[in-house]
C-alpha cells in the first residue's frame, strides 16, 4: 500500500520533467523502499550507492561546516543523479539527462521528497 | 566474527606440513628441551630489547611477556596442535594488533625464536643426524604454523579495524557497508 504510494510520487515525478529519467525512494540503510527505474540499472546497487553518497555528503557538509545536508549533486558527461533526505529516514535519487534544466528538477524534487517524508 | 579453527586448522598445517609423524617428533623431543626453554625465552627477550623498534613495546612488561613467552614454547613440545592451540594463536595475533605491534616483529620474533631453537636441537641432538633432522623439521612447521594462525588474525584484525575508521569518518552505519558490499557481491 505504502509501496505503491510511494510508486505513484515517484512516477509523478518522473512524470513532471522530461529530463528526469529515473528515481527511488531508499532507506538511509541503503535499501530500496521504492523505485522507477529503467531496466538496466540494478536496484540494489542504485540504493546502497544512494545512501552511501549521502552520507559521505552529510559528513563533508559537517566537516566543512556547510550546515545541515540539503543535496548531493552528481554530474556526469550522461547526466545528473540528485541525491536528497526525504525525511530523517529516506533519501530520494534522481537521475536525469545531461541537458537538464536543473532549477526546475530541484523544485520538483522538493516537492516529491515532501510528500515522501510525509508519508513515510 | 566466529571463526572456523577447525578449518584454519587445516589450512595452517596444510602450509607448515605439520604431520601427525612431526607432530610426535616434536613431543618426544619436549622431554630434553623443556627444561631448557628458560634461556631461549630470557635470550630472546635480551635481543628484542636491544632493537630500539621493540623496545618501546616492551618496557615494564617484560617479566609477564617473559613468562606468558615460556608458557607458549613449553606448548609448542607438549601438543595438541589442535583447534583450541589454532584459537589462542589467534588470539594472540589480535592482541598485537591491539598494541599496534608493527606486522614485521611477528616474523622477525618467530626468526629469533626458531634461530636459537635450532641452536638447542643442534647441541642436544647433533649427534643422531637423522632425529636432529626430524626435531628441526618438526619445529620449523610448528613455528610456521603458528605464525600463519597470527598473521591470519592480525590481517583480519587490522582490516576490521580499518573499517571501523572508515565507517567513523564516512558517517557510514554498519548496515549500509554490509548493504554496499552486498549489493556488489
Amino acid at each position: 500500500m505504502r509501496s505503491d504510494m510511494l510508486t505513484s510520487i515517484l512516477t509523478d515525478l518522473n512524470g513532471s520533467s522530461a529530463d528526469i529519467e529515473a528515481s527511488g525512494v531508499i532507506s538511509t540503510d541503503g535499501l530500496m523502499m521504492a523505485a522507477v527505474l529503467p531496466a538496466n540499472l540494478d536496484e540494489d546497487r542504485v540504493g546502497a550507492m544512494s545512501a552511501a553518497m549521502l552520507s559521505l555528503g552529510d559528513r563533508t557538509a559537517q566537516e566543512l561546516a556547510r550546515g545541515d545536508l540539503e543535496q548531493v549533486l552528481i554530474k556526469g558527461e550522461k547526466g545528473y543523479v540528485l541525491m536528497t533526505y526525504a525525511g530523517k529516514e529516506a533519501v530520494l535519487t534522481t537521475l536525469a539527462k545531461p541537458n537538464a534544466k536543473l532549477g526546475l528538477i530541484f523544485l520538483d524534487v522538493k516537492r516529491a521528497a515532501a510528500n515522501i517524508a510525509e508519508l513515510l | 566474527m566466529a571463526h572456523d579453527f577447525d578449518k584454519l586448522t587445516q589450512y595452517a598445517k596444510s602450509f607448515s606440513g605439520l604431520t601427525p609423524e612431526l607432530e610426535s617428533f616434536l613431543i618426544e623431543a619436549g622431554t630434553e628441551i623443556k627444561p631448557k626453554l628458560g634461556g631461549i625465552t630470557d635470550s630472546f627477550y635480551e635481543h628484542l630489547l636491544s632493537i630500539p623498534e621493540a623496545k618501546s613495546f616492551l618496557e615494564d612488561r617484560v617479566e609477564s611477556l617473559k613468562s606468558m613467552h615460556k608458557r607458549w614454547l613449553e606448548g609448542l613440545f607438549t601438543g595438541p596442535y589442535d583447534p583450541a592451540y589454532t584459537e589462542h594463536m589467534y588470539k594472540v595475533g589480535d592482541v598485537h594488533v591491539k598494541v599496534n605491534l608493527p606486522v614485521e616483529f611477528m616474523a622477525g620474533a618467530m626468526t629469533l625464536i626458531n634461530n636459537r631453537l635450532i641452536e638447542l636441537v643442534v647441541d642436544n641432538f647433533g649427534d643422531n643426524k637423522e632425529r636432529c633432522a626430524q626435531i628441526l623439521v618438526a619445529i620449523s612447521a610448528i613455528t610456521g604454523m603458528s605464525l600463519l594462525i597470527m598473521q591470519q588474525s592480525y590481517q583480519e584484525a587490522s582490516l576490521a579495524e580499518e573499517l571501523e575508521k572508515f565507517l567513523k569518518i564516512s558517517g557510514m552505519s554498519r548496515t549500509l557497508f554490509t548493504n554496499l558490499a552486498a549489493a556488489y557481491k
